[in-house]
């Protein structure tokens, strides 16, 4: 089932960041979100997460509106910003700890064990979020979105941060979440990334989706056919950003 | 344009601009209702704290006409005055100076920093633009001291504020050259080392020439009056040693002292003297200039940062949250290992240490007024206040709530949690400490009430103590139920963390919050005292004393169920909190 957008909007003021947005992610979909800055997908997902109320509009996680029903919402969704927010007085395995309880995680033990494991974090269990680097806070937040099985995952810029071997660990394990049945949705201006990981792309520009398909398909359309199906082409013509034209 | 200029105009600039923009910010944001309404509330405040009291006092001084001090007293004040200022200050320059204090004037912002010191400036050009900024804040709170000065004449206040402004310039660039100064003091250099210690020593051995005088002149015969100690300083300073030695720091308060108009202006000379002596040395000895102020800013900026979200350590609490259990649970070992990994000897200290002098002169004033003898009065006295000050301050002052959890917004706003619940599980360790302390000292003062209520049957001291600790909770809970509401439904007017906006609209916000929290506790506590007022005429003549403790408990219960109820009912509110409405659209 996994997740449903139906036009949103979010207003900011006179600002309209987010204008009649509507989409669906299916199970096991690996969906990347990329627009110019300011196009309005950070706040997209902020509302998806219910961090955000949106001004209009229906959010549906596996069938449970955001605003309606959020317990239940937010019960099968797991959010990682692209700034990492801990709690500066708790631990790493803290944290995991505080995730499992909010999230009635039955087998916490061995998973915790596995993700830290996972994303190089041993040693640092007993570690505060001031003592470690950014890319390591990164992990936490990470780790804090994985050790449960949510069926909805949002990524906001997932690598930043992380170092060469972390963003490769982080690739493999999107892809490993995707190929679990979970729905992604992950915004990044790594064009490249969402090239290799992504089975299908959403491009915004100013508040509203201007391109949604798989690369075959935007490749395909009439007015994206004379320049190739490379990601980076499709996105400069589709945001009127392409100067050759 | 040579670089001297360009830095001038640079530095000119800035300081042009910053305080243009700051005012325009600030002016700004008075449009926003909850500023405007502190602004009021602040000048208001102001108004009936300061000019209200000052025009008052002058009116009550010419009703009374005060008493002066004698003609004798006045002339030897006017003409041992400077002399006996100049040594104090003598004494204190030289005491600050042995001190391991930076001085303020080497701090840079982070922009500063950024920008001007990669710039093709010299360091004296970077001290001066730092001298000239730094007179921005001197004079602002001189033109606030000259306000409230208490005096009679516009003059005397212009008299006081140049006085002030040069005292107040020359200490800082003076201070400055001595930080600089004490970069050098193990430097390889020789020369560099001679130079670094010659002021201080000079300092040390000038104080140690002016005390042998002034010590001759008191061994001699023994102090009759003020007026005789001012005299014997006025000798004293008259010697010619004491007299040249001293002559900078009598220089610098002479201005204080002298008669308005021309002898005070004649005395702005040799002031101004020690201040551009000052300037010239300080941009002489600019050497460790790059490292010293790299050092101050540094630690200026970590002060800061500690001040915003004071660093904590990962030590052990011995409580590991159980994966399963209610929602407030969670709340109160978070809230509670927040503080046991933030609280330092140092934090408690710093709390610690002002609780203690306000309890223990509220109650010497309290003891002193009823003529109460004894250690246990004094003692039971003391624990009565400080269980006072709990319940009625500490839930202003202990935040470790939902007011300290805005910063976390974002990160609360994706947990599957009842809204209430999320209420009330941020309330619960404040408000368990908060009854911890009061109970503790509430017990203390019930052992030893027999000496501080001696006039109190037993059952009456036992019943009034099992009362307040039965109100206690109910007190401290309403309380930060209040503050909870207003982070709720009020979020921007909740300072994130242990930060505070500054203004005269922010301090007004402040005032507003306080007269809204005690006006809601006062309607909160409203039907339980009126259940136990009816409890009290029905049962008194019965059961005596006893009565207050059924009619705390009536209290306790109803406002236990008016807090249920409002945290309950600001869970829609708390679902429909806005993280933007507490930062910056993005």
């Amino acid at each position: 089932m996994a997740f449903t957008v139906e036009h949103l909007r979010r207003v900011y003021g006179s600002l309209h960041a987010v204008d009649d947005l509507s989409f669906h992610v299916g199970e096991g979909e690996i969906v990347g979100l990329i627009g110019p800055n300011g196009a309005g997908k950070t706040t997209t997902l902020r509302c998806l997460a219910g961090i955000l109320r949106p001004t209009a509009g229906r959010v549906r996680i596996d069938g449970h509106d955001i605003v309606e029903d959020p317990i239940e919402a937010k019960r099968r969704l797991a959010f990682m910003p692209d700034e990492p927010h801990l709690f500066e007085y708790l631990t790493v395995e803290e944290h995991l700890r505080l995730t499992a309880r909010l999230y009635a995680v039955r087998d916490f033990e061995p998973r915790a064990r596995a993700l830290v494991e996972e994303l190089e974090l041993t040693g640092k269990e007993k570690s505060l979020p001031g003592e470690l680097s950014r890319g390591m806070r990164q992990k936490v937040v990470i780790a804090c979105g994985l050790v449960r099985d949510a069926t909805t995952l949002l990524f906001d810029e997932p690598l930043t941060g992380l170092d060469p071997i972390g963003i490769r660990k982080m690739r493999e394990t999107i892809v490993a979440r995707g190929r679990a049945g979970a729905a992604i949705l992950l915004s990044s201006h790594l064009l490249h990334l969402v090239e290799e990981i992504c089975t299908r792309v959403i491009i915004m520009d100013r508040g509203r989706i201007v391109a949604d398909g798989t690369f075959e398909e935007l490749a395909s359309r009439a007015d994206l056919a004379t320049i190739g199906s490379n990601l980076e082409q499709i996105f400069m013509r589709v945001t009127g950003r392409d100067t050759a034209t | 344009m040579n670089a001297a200029r360009m830095m001038f105009s640079a530095s000119l600039y800035i300081i042009v601009c910053s305080a243009r923009n700051r005012i325009r910010v600030r002016l700004r944001r008075l449009r926003e209702p909850r500023y405007l309404f502190g602004a009021i509330a602040g000048v208001a405040y102001f108004y009936f704290a300061f000019f209200s009291r000052v025009r008052a006092g002058r009116a009550g001084r010419r009703r009374r006409a005060a008493p002066m001090p004698s003609p004798d007293v006045m002339a030897a004040l006017t003409a041992s005055g400077p002399a006996a200022a100049g040594l104090l200050l003598m004494v204190v320059t030289t005491a600050f100076s042995a001190l391991p204090v930076t001085s303020s004037l080497l701090v840079f912002s982070d922009a500063e920093i950024q920008f001007l010191f990669p710039a093709p400036v010299s360091r004296r050009q970077l001290l001066l633009h730092r001298m000239m900024r730094s007179q921005l804040g001197i004079l602002f709170g001189i033109i606030v001291f000259s306000v409230i000065f208490p005096s009679a004449s516009g003059y005397a206040r212009l008299q006081t504020g140049i006085s002030l402004w040069l005292l107040f310039a020359t200490w800082r660039v003076y201070f400055a050259g001595i930080s600089l100064a004490r970069t050098r003091l193990t430097d390889r250099a020789a020369s560099a080392r001679r130079t670094a210690w010659t002021p201080m020593l000079v300092l040390v051995a000038a104080l140690a020439v002016v005390a042998i005088s002034v010590a001759r002149a008191f061994a001699t015969r023994p102090v009759e009056s003020a007026q005789d100690v001012l005299s014997r300083l006025s000798e004293v300073a008259a010697i010619p040693v004491v007299r040249i030695l001293l002559f900078p720091f009598v220089a610098l308060v002479r201005p204080f002292f002298a008669e308005w108009p021309w002898p005070f202006v004649l005395a702005l000379g040799p002031a101004a003297l020690v201040l551009a002596a000052a300037i010239v040395w300080v941009l002489r000895t600019d050497e460790g200039f790059e490292e010293a102020a790299t050092q101050a800013s540094a630690r200026q900026a970590a002060a800061r940062q500690a001040r915003i979200a004071p660093a904590p350590t990962a030590r052990a609490v011995g409580w590991t949250l159980a994966l399963s259990g209610p929602t407030e649970g969670l709340f109160l070992w978070k809230n509670a290992v927040q503080i046991a990994r933030a609280t330092t000897g140092l934090t408690l200290i710093r709390y610690a240490v002002p609780l203690a002098l306000i309890v223990v002169s509220m109650s010497t004033s309290v003891m002193a007024s009823r003529n109460a003898v004894g250690l246990a009065m004094a003692l039971c006295s003391i624990a009565i206040y400080i269980a006072a000050f709990t319940v009625m301050l500490g839930p202003q002052i202990m935040r470790t709530d939902l007011r300290d959890d805005l910063r976390h917004l974002e990160l609360l706003k994706t947990w599957p949690l009842r809204a209430s619940a999320v209420i009330r599980g941020e309330m619960l360790f404040p408000g368990a400490v908060l009854t911890a302390i009061a109970w503790l000292a509430l017990t203390c003062a019930a052992i030893l009430s027999a000496a501080g209520f001696p006039r109190l049957s037993l059952a009456w001291r036992m019943s009034g103590a099992l009362s307040a600790l039965l109100l206690t909770p109910a007190l401290v809970f309403a309380q930060l139920m209040v503050h909870n509401a207003a982070a709720v439904l009020f979020p921007a007017w909740v300072p994130l963390g242990t930060s505070r906006p500054r203004g005269v609209d922010a301090m007004g916000q402040r005032l507003i919050l306080f007269g809204a929290v005690l006006l809601t506790l006062a309607v909160m506590m409203a039907p339980g005292l009126i259940v136990s007022a009816i409890l009290w005429f029905a049962f008194y003549r019965f059961i005596g004393a006893a009565v207050l403790i059924p009619g705390a408990v009536i209290c306790l219960v109803m406002v236990a169920a008016e807090v249920l109820t409002a945290t309950e009912a600001l869970g829609p509110a708390f679902e429909r909190l806005d993280v933007t409405s507490i930062e910056r659209v993005e």
